[in-house]
């Protein structure tokens, strides 16, 4: 017996002298983690983690990535246990429901405080985003519009013009028309159920509104509703196929299914290192409305701190680095996205000579702001459940809509 | 039953130490088991429960008292309906063909025949698999331009199947992914129960001149009927809980969405996507309160077709 509580004394010594080396040897370098959603974003600010982690060798970037859809539902999970990643991005989508509910560090004092950042040099509305009751709580990271790509053999071989900065949503119909085949192995356009890369422009191209300003659904408004059938009509008139599936329409322009579709600033670094993109595809400004009315969505992430974040300075050193002018261009040059600051989106266009990616940034003058509410997510989401049957023929489109703004209002009045 | 209270008593002090020590190493033993069955399963059943009967608030905080509203909205809610339906369907498909064919693989791979070993092994290793990464090769399988399934169906000279987006071809498919993932199992616990049976009886019937259908029917059927008890019962048990088939081919976008989700899937989405913990938890009560039932209804038919020797 006393042998037993002999050795059982001395094995629980040892666990716990493993348990304070293990403790002792994380209190020097610090691991910040980092979460995003694009993987083909995080493969090229890896590069950008390493080289601030070259300028700061005590601290490394663990950057974790998660498909847009389950990001948020991760992040919500890792808030409630207490456990979010140290940074991570946010959206428009959910700023007001992570800062007004204490998630995030409030960086009022370290901007302030810093020489290297001032929010003077970001767009006003990308500030305004990440500004809750005078705390700021991100700082923008870049900013991303939406331009119609087309597939140049496609265009050549049927003897139709290239799109360009006239063309209206006849233009657009007419060229799907010659384009689509009518065996089914090619379609003219591209529509997947998408709002942000889809049916949205349309609507605000129309004169549309998905949220008025007094935080109501726009849904019901007939102009939003021809926005949505124009879009949708390019499935039920067999000049699209009918995409359910996000990274399913990349895939449709990239196997040729398809010669047009629209696609955000974003899929720069994807397109750019797809060969068959390279070959035939190029981008332009989107169509206008029937009333001459230009539109494309544009939104803009932020860098987030949590705050219950275990380093907060450490942090703060890695979101200023990407931040500052330096870091801004840096991040351009790689061609992650179009960086926020100021005149650094020359950096970025100046990556993606393949393409005519200038379109994007002249977008920027009548784009629209992605529409957002404090909890943006709940009724989004709900929307493409709603109208999936109108998108595939078989639900009346005005009845879906209305159907929809019914349950937009009902989460909105809920916040 | 006389009470005979001086024995008790007498028998209480006839308990030695070295009883009550073994006693003390017996708990010890399975303390983490229970430990960690009462914290992570036991009380958040509880937890849940209660939860059921609250609106939940932001991040975990500020739930609200709703009473039975949770429990009214679901009765009214159509989308419960479909759920309900679907992971039903897909229980009685997936356990009937599964268990079938498990037990006539069983029954094969029981006898003597070449690369016994091999076989099972390899109708086991879909158990070994993580469900993610089969749903995900799955997906791509039934990918409706690109999959294999449909290019073998082309070259066969039949139309393409809309395996994922296809409503009525959705729920063949993930019962398909399903069948195909545990049958394995299923398989390995009967042959276990095989091995039980005695191979006297088998001889006494070659004997009398049985054919191997009738064998099979009088003789296997009866005494592996405990293991298949077993069986059924845990894999309707399983079966009424798909949810990560379902989630990984089946987005809410889908077409197929309403013809496929499942009870777990519904409260993933309700609790998670749209942030109503509460209702979840009212869905996930319905279905413990389903399986249960389902599970007294087996307990009871036990009687009447199983055999203990």
């Amino acid at each position: 017996m006393r042998t037993k509580l002999i050795s059982l004394l001395l094995s629980m010594v040892m666990l716990l002298s493993l348990c304070a080396t293990a403790a002792y040897a994380e209190a020097q370098p610090v691991t910040i983690t980092y979460a995003c959603w694009d993987s083909n974003q995080a493969a090229l600010l890896q590069t950008v983690a390493d080289e601030f982690h070259a300028a700061n060798p005590n601290i490394t970037i663990d950057i974790q990535v998660n498909g847009w859809s389950d990001y948020w539902t991760a992040l919500e999970a890792a808030a409630t246990g207490g456990s979010l990643p140290d940074t991570f991005w946010m959206h428009s989508n959910n700023i007001y429901y992570y800062g007004a509910n204490n998630q995030l560090m409030d960086l009022s004092d370290y901007i302030a405080k810093s020489d290297l950042v001032d929010l003077n040099n970001f767009p006003e509305g990308l500030n305004a985003i990440y500004n809750i009751d005078g705390k700021q709580y991100a700082v923008p990271k870049d900013y991303d519009t939406i331009a119609l790509w087309y597939n140049k053999t496609l265009f050549d071989a049927a003897g139709i013009n290239y799109p360009d900065d006239t063309w209206t949503w006849d233009d657009l119909r007419a060229a799907a028309k010659a384009l689509t085949k009518a065996d089914g192995s090619q379609y003219g356009f591209c529509a997947g159920l998408h709002n942000q890369e889809g049916y949205y422009n349309f609507v605000y191209q129309n004169g549309g509104q998905i949220i008025t300003a007094d935080k109501k659904s726009g849904y019901d408004q007939d102009a939003t509703i021809a926005g949505v059938k124009e879009y949708f009509s390019y499935v039920w008139e067999g000049l699209s196929p009918a995409i359910y599936d996000d990274k399913a329409r990349g895939e449709a322009i990239q196997n040729g299914l398809c010669a047009m579709g629209l696609f955000g600033s974003w899929n720069l670094s994807g397109f750019a290192a797809n060969d068959f993109m390279k070959a035939n595809f190029d981008c332009a400004v989107l169509p206008a409305g029937p009333d001459g009315i230009r539109s494309s969505i544009f939104n803009g992430l932020g860098n987030a701190i949590s705050a219950t974040c275990a380093h907060p300075d450490e942090a703060w050193m890695w979101v200023e680095y990407l931040s500052t002018e330096a870091g801004q261009k840096r991040q351009a040059e790689l061609g992650i996205a179009i960086s926020a600051f100021n005149g650094t989106a020359d950096a970025w266009t100046a990556a993606y000579t393949g393409f005519n990616v200038k379109c994007y940034i002249d977008m920027v003058a009548y784009a629209q702001i992605r529409p957002y509410s404090n909890q943006t997510s709940i009724w989004e989401d709900k929307a493409y459940e709603l109208l999936k049957g109108a998108y595939a023929g078989t639900d009346d489109l005005t009845a879906a809509c209305t159907n929809v703004a019914s349950r937009m209002n009902d989460a909105l009045m809920a916040e | 039953m006389r009470l005979n209270l001086g024995a008790a008593s007498a028998a209480r002090e006839r308990v030695s130490a070295a009883t009550r020590n073994e006693w003390y190493w017996a708990w010890g033993m399975i303390a983490p088991t229970i430990i960690g069955l009462v914290v992570l399963n036991i009380v958040p059943i509880f937890q849940t429960m209660y939860m059921s009967f609250f609106k939940s608030g932001a991040f975990g905080k500020g739930n609200t008292y709703i009473g039975l509203e949770n429990y009214r909205r679901l009765l009214a809610d159509a989308q419960v309906l479909y759920a309900t339906r679907n992971t039903l369907v897909y229980m009685v498909c997936v356990v009937l063909i599964t268990t079938v064919l498990a037990l006539l693989l069983a029954v094969a791979l029981g006898g003597r025949i070449k690369g016994k070993g091999t076989y099972r092994t390899i109708y086991f290793i879909p158990m070994v698999a993580t469900p993610a990464a089969v749903t995900l090769i799955w997906r791509w399988l039934y990918n409706y331009r690109f999959g294999l399934l449909n290019h073998m169906l082309s070259s066969l000279g039949i139309t393409p199947v809309d395996w994922i987006d296809n409503p009525n071809a959705a729920m063949l498919s993930i019962a398909m992914v399903g069948i195909w993932s545990t049958v394995g199992y299923s398989m390995v616990l009967l042959i276990a129960g095989l091995q039980e049976i005695p191979r006297d009886y088998y001889e006494a019937a070659q004997i009398d001149g049985a054919k191997p259908v009738r064998q099979f029917l009088h003789i296997t059927l009866p005494l592996v009927s405990p293991t298949l008890f077993f069986v059924l019962v845990t894999s309707v048990i399983a079966a009424m809980q798909v949810f990560d088939i379902v989630y990984m081919m089946i987005g809410v976008t889908s077409p197929s969405y309403d013809a496929t989700v499942s009870l777990v899937y519904l409260f993933y989405n309700n609790s998670f996507k749209y942030s109503n913990k509460g209702y979840g938890s009212a869905i996930i009560m319905i279905l413990l309160a389903m399986i249960l039932l389902i599970t007294a209804v087996q307990q009871r038919l036990q009687k009447k077709w199983v055999n203990y020797m």
